[in-house]
């Protein structure tokens, strides 16, 4: 692998424990180890069963740093339904990659020409949806859905949660309507026949960022050589993962491993390579460096998802989504690692994005 | 009469908290064994107390409802700050998790946190009880066969073999079973 001469000091805390929840855009994490080594780091990887778990290791420390919803850091820096804690994105691990996986009957009624909110006018009981964790991207990117198709996310259907294993068998049951979550499990369901992946997320938000690198703040300022030296581990695996498809095909390899998603390897490689049948377009699938477009902690990126937790009621008080952002995403850390491998850094920290409803952001 | 959920999706033994609640006369609902089964459960019985493994990948539902129904059972640790935070914390150490109702008092759910504690601290203790078996176990057969090596060059009946070791493991001031896997290894080193 490409050796890298850190021109930060060697890391304070050399064996770093990180977190990682079964997804397929964990994938950054695993490949990081390769590059571990010649950072200095030993990576030890710890799979977690619920972001809830995740976070608590987080905060308490048994976790230095973890793959997690964007959402779950803001959550956290907001306290927001659980404890408050300072938080910082070193990263952003990926773009896109999630979906809306629908059941057979409501595709088929939307298919039909229905609107989704001439149906749950008219449906004779509430429709359920599901994601994955109350401030995470997924249930920003089922909320952002309903809610373009004139359908209210909290008062007009049922919003809640399951452990994305159980979405498939709890569609196929009837007791659910659709479902937001990351990869395999939209593949999982579809290979069950529970449920049409309808809709994946970068249709709602071309390139919208999805997990990043976190830690608690106080860790990226007691150890900044490690949280460097950690960034550049990550950076080279997500270059690494972009760089041919050929690779993704072994990161689908790695990822079916019992340790990591113990899921087949034929259900996770189509998605990295954007095959969503029976679709036969290729929708943008996951994108992990984008020449380091993808990587960089885009302030605007962050913003969006406090103007989500305003938008939906999470937070009643003034405050100002950049503001939050400028606290959380380390940016000056990011750039100095970026930097010693000679990754281009934007010039700025905002990025225009175009979401589905015609809305642009910032 | 508080009403207790246990979730039992975990290898952890939650649901034998059951008949001590029981005893204690609580309302221990019908045990949620699936993050889809808590859900309904939630929703449909009002539990106010639901105690659930640390490690259970069920916790993201109670997550969900802390931030969306405000009668829904909540992370103690954020919303009872009156609690008893030691017992809280002992109980998280022990690999339970308990979310209750907002504005339930403290003195309701300290019983039932202890009731957890205590079991989940049992097993440790038999856990390290059933450790401390296992090396007297394998000590004893260390222990036997340095007898048989003795017994073997030296001549000596079984009774004289193990008081050799005993008097040489107290001359050392060392552990029997260390002195007798000593001694093996040597004899394994002469042949």
């Amino acid at each position: 692998m490409h050796a890298s001469l850190p021109a930060s000091g060697a890391p304070e805390k050399a064996t770093l424990r990180l977190g990682f929840v079964a997804l397929t855009d964990c994938a950054p994490l695993l490949v990081a180890q390769r590059f571990a080594a010649s950072a200095g780091l030993e990576l030890q990887l710890l799979r977690q069963p619920s972001w809830a778990a995740l976070r608590d290791k987080l905060l308490s420390g048994e976790l230095d740093a973890a793959h997690a919803l964007y959402g779950l850091a803001y959550g956290v820096q907001l306290g927001i339904g659980g404890p408050q804690a300072d938080m910082a994105a070193l990263m952003t691990l990926n773009q896109n990659g999630q979906a809306i996986t629908l059941s057979p009957a409501l595709a088929q009624q939307l298919r039909s020409g229905q609107s989704l909110r001439q149906i749950v006018a008219t449906s004779p009981r509430e429709l359920v949806f599901a994601q994955t964790f109350p401030t995470g991207t997924h249930a920003m990117w089922l909320y952002y859905w309903l809610a373009a198709q004139g359908v209210h996310p909290l008062n007009d259907v049922q919003s809640v949660v399951i452990a994305p294993s159980e979405m498939s068998a709890t569609l196929a049951s009837g007791r659910l309507d659709g479902f937001c979550a990351g990869e395999p499990w939209h593949a999982v369901a579809a290979q069950a026949g529970a449920g049409v992946t309808w809709i994946v997320s970068s249709e709602i938000w071309p390139e919208h960022p999805e997990k990043i690198l976190a830690c608690r703040r106080d860790f990226a300022a007691l150890y900044p050589n490690s949280a460097r030296a950690l960034i550049r581990c990550v950076l080279q695996a997500c270059r690494w993962l972009d760089a041919d498809s050929m690779h993704r095909a072994e990161a689908a390899r790695m990822l079916a491993q019992p340790q990591y998603l113990n899921q087949p390897e034929a259900l996770i490689l189509p998605r990295l390579l954007g095959q969503f049948p029976p679709r036969t377009d290729t929708p943008e699938p996951v994108r992990f460096f984008g020449n380091g477009t993808v990587t960089y902690p885009w302030l605007s990126d962050g913003a969006w998802f406090v103007s989500q937790y305003q938008r939906w009621g999470y937070i009643k008080r003034d405050i100002e989504p950049m503001t939050i952002a400028a606290g959380i995403n380390q940016t000056a850390l990011y750039r100095q690692a970026a930097a010693e491998l000679g990754i281009a850094c934007p010039d700025g920290d905002v990025r225009q994005s175009v979401l589905m409803d015609g809305t642009h952001w910032p | 009469m508080l009403r207790v959920l246990l979730v039992t999706d975990t290898a952890k033994a939650i649901g034998e908290l059951r008949a001590t609640l029981l005893q204690q006369d609580y309302d221990v609902l019908p045990d949620a064994v699936s993050s889809t089964a808590l859900l309904w459960a939630v929703e449909q019985q009002r539990p106010d107390v639901v105690i659930i493994d640390t490690e259970s990948p069920s916790r993201d539902t109670l997550e969900q409802l802390a931030v969306m129904n405000a009668t829904a059972p909540r992370p103690v640790v954020m919303f009872t700050p009156d609690a008893n935070q030691q017992l809280i914390r002992a109980a998280v150490g022990a690999g339970v998790t308990t979310y209750v109702v907002d504005g339930l008092a403290a003195e309701k759910l300290s019983p039932i946190i202890e009731v957890a504690l205590v079991r989940f601290a049992e097993d440790d203790r038999l856990r390290q009880r059933l450790a401390k078996v296992e090396q007297q176990l394998s000590d004893r057969k260390l222990i036997d066969r340095a007898k048989g090596v003795l017994m073997d060059k030296r001549g000596l009946t079984e009774a004289a073999a193990y008081e050799l070791l005993r008097t040489q493991a107290m001359k050392q001031g060392q552990k029997l079973a260390d002195v007798a896997r000593q001694l093996i290894n040597m004899s394994d080193l002469l042949g």
